[in-house]
């Protein structure tokens, strides 16, 4: 297969500032000289810097790489040093840095051809996705050695009239309309991750990509797996709930990205920060 | 908008004897409604189903079965279905190989492997808690847990399918360690082919066991769910097997004389005696005990007259019962299992096991104990 033709790099992924770094951690007594405290992202960097330095050893002019960007809302001047210090500080592989104001998220998102858009706040997620930027939750992951992403096996296996369906379920408008979005929004990033996902063997990936279906059946997921492989993604794990609750499977795949969708019980991951 | 019926029926071979035709007229639709018998159609595959469940509601979410009020069964794709073939492949040529393979023939479905008739039998046991209480979760959840990538799940998916098998929540750990999984599903029993993995998952106190392919298959029942339990190191500790192991036969009747009032320790498979006891009771309660589908079996080298004892007073003083309790005296247990013909029979001696499956029996291996450092020599019957 010829992957060359396919490539459309970089894969740009859009991060917030207070998701890279925790401000809220900050207090009167730290020292204004010390960096940021570190955020949930920057596990998930030092994740995709890996993979990264893998593809390029296998290939030195490899164009389809991860690259981040950063945004910041509403920043400060001060605060606007810090950040582009303390990522110096830490080492982190920030591409640019965009300080815009709030009206302007999607925008920027946009205009700046953002392959995935990746943050803490659900809100957040569900406005780009709505808007149609592929978006997705920074799940509490642990691990910095593989990097893994979690795609929703309800949004890519139902049709878009079972999706409807959903409905006498308890779903809401909204939730089934950001479901929708996602199936249309997922599929870029489905194409390309799966391209570079295949740059690696089956086993020592620095990239593992798992399907959750939470509500489907294992026909629905079995229609996801295929569509996904149409498209050239082939996933590594796979997992089907039924309705099962679905964080203390998350808690053990422990997941980067996290194609949620809002499908999931909304008081399952209200406990998540 | 209609979800499709999501299942026809069974095939003929398979259908369950006592299970009902009739909704049980709850609005809710439950998930066996379409089970509806509509006049042998003749077809062995499920039309296509709908895309959810159609579970009831409960509480106001849609739930089948929360994992922790159900029986959760975890079986892996190797004790389910036979996967000889593909399993010498993987050895042989590797990984690429193997998922290649597995693509290529991907819409065969498998044929059923060891652990399959006591899946079938579990859904029947389904079949009648549905019909006796509607609204209950306190059901047997199967669940597939495999170390098999994403790309064997279409196949395995097929072939659930093609078996009719009521089997909706998986996973596959695409190489990872199922134990994670296991626990955040609450299961209550892990069967694998996977000796290490059985072992993993009783340190961490799940109740586990190995299953074996075997050559001749006897029949079992389609209408009684039948478990049998080997007692010491299964049911109990291997305290006593330890003694008798050291020490000899007539010092464990020694200790087992002196110790008759002492309750023996429990073993790795005593919480799930107890859950099976739970569902028993629910038949009880709606005067099933004559009819009860499910039956348990305690099947120990031990002897009526005087070891078995303190195993009786230990199940007694637990609040626990088994149906049948057979004392070997050291006799054979293979002849004694071709009679019950259990569903599966959990023994912690390889040497019993091996026996049992050469005999057609369905049996599995518990790695716990003291058992498992001293190879059975095969020498004349130790009576116990």
């Amino acid at each position: 297969m010829d992957d060359e033709k396919n490539c459309t790099g970089p894969l740009i992924i859009a991060l917030q500032y207070n998701d890279l770094f925790d401000l809220d951690s900050m207090s009167a007594s730290t020292n204004t000289d010390d960096a940021l405290p570190k955020g949930r992202a920057v596990t998930f960097i030092k994740a995709v810097q890996i993979v990264n330095e893998r593809l390029v050893e296998q290939k030195e002019t490899e164009s389809l790489l991860f690259e981040v960007i950063l945004i910041a809302k509403e920043c400060s001047e001060e605060i606007k040093m810090k950040i582009v210090e303390s990522v110096k500080y830490y080492g982190l592989e920030i591409g640019k840095f965009f300080f815009c104001k709030k009206e302007e998220l999607i925008n920027t998102l946009q205009s700046n051809k953002v392959k995935l858009f990746l943050s803490t706040d659900r809100d957040d997620v569900c406005e780009a996705l709505h808007t149609g930027i592929p978006a997705a939750l920074l799940y509490d992951q642990c691990d910095d050695h593989v990097l893994k992403v979690i795609i929703s096996g309800d949004s890519i296996g139902f049709t878009e009239d079972s999706l409807d369906s959903l409905s006498d379920f308890g779903f809401s408008e909204t939730q089934i309309e950001t479901f929708k979005a996602a199936k249309i929004c997922m599929k870029e990033f489905a194409v390309l991750i799966g391209q570079m996902r295949r740059r690696f063997g089956r086993e020592n990936s620095p990239l593992c990509i798992c399907v959750l279906t939470a509500w489907g059946s294992t026909n629905v997921c079995a229609s996801a797996l295929k569509t996904l492989r149409g498209w050239g993604l082939d996933v590594d794990e796979a997992f089907c709930l039924a309705g099962a609750p679905c964080s203390p499977i998350l808690a053990v795949v422990k997941p980067h990205i996290l194609w949620d969708c809002g499908l999931h019980n909304m008081r399952d991951l209200a406990t998540q920060s | 908008m209609s979800l499709d019926p999501v299942q026809v029926m069974k095939r003929q071979d398979s259908l369950p004897k006592a299970c009902p035709t009739a909704s049980n007229g709850d609005s809710k639709a439950s998930w066996d409604d379409s089970k509806d018998i509509h006049e042998n159609v003749g077809s062995t595959k499920k039309p296509k189903p709908g895309p959810v469940r159609r579970a009831r509601k409960v509480e106001g979410g849609i739930f089948f079965p929360k994992p922790e009020n159900a029986v959760t069964i975890a079986v892996s794709s190797r004790v389910l279905f036979h996967t000889e073939i593909e399993q010498k492949v993987f050895e042989q040529k590797g990984i690429e190989e193997y998922l290649r393979y597995q693509v290529e023939h991907e819409n065969e479905p498998f044929a059923p492997g060891p652990a399959f008739p006591l899946v079938k039998a579990l859904e029947t046991v389904n079949c009648h808690l549905r019909e006796l209480y509607p609204e209950s979760e306190e059901l047997f959840d199967i669940v597939l847990v495999t170390y098999n990538h994403a790309n064997v799940g279409i196949r395995l998916i097929n072939t659930i399918n093609y078996h009719n098998l009521f089997i909706e929540r998986f996973c596959m750990t695409g190489g990872s360690s199922p134990i994670g999984y296991l626990k955040a599903l609450h299961t209550n029993l892990y069967l694998s082919a996977d000796t290490e993995k059985v072992q993993e998952a009783l340190a961490e106190g799940i109740a586990a066991a190995t299953m074996f392919m075997s050559e001749k298959q006897t029949e079992v029942s389609e209408t009684q769910l039948r478990v049998a339990f080997d007692g010491d190191a299964v049911l109990f500790s291997d305290e006593s097997e330890r003694i008798f192991k050291a020490h000899g036969l007539d010092k464990f009747f020694e200790h087992e004389r002196e110790n008759e009032n002492t309750l023996l320790d429990h073993g790795p498979l005593k919480g799930f005696l107890e859950v099976l006891g739970k569902i028993q009771k629910k038949f009880y309660a709606k005067g099933q005990r004559l009819h009860c589908p499910i039956r348990t079996y305690l099947v120990t080298s031990r002897s009526a007259a005087s070891s078995g004892i303190r195993a009786l007073k230990t199940l007694r003083a637990w609040g626990l019962e088994t149906d049948e309790a057979l004392f070997l005296a050291g006799a054979p247990k293979g002849p004694m299992l071709e009679k019950i013909r259990p569903h599966i029979y959990f023994d912690d001696q390889m040497f019993h096991v091996e026996g049992a499956v050469e005999m057609g029996a369905i049996a599995a291996h518990v790695p716990y104990g003291i058992a498992q450092k001293y190879p059975h020599k095969k020498s004349s019957n130790t009576g116990k």
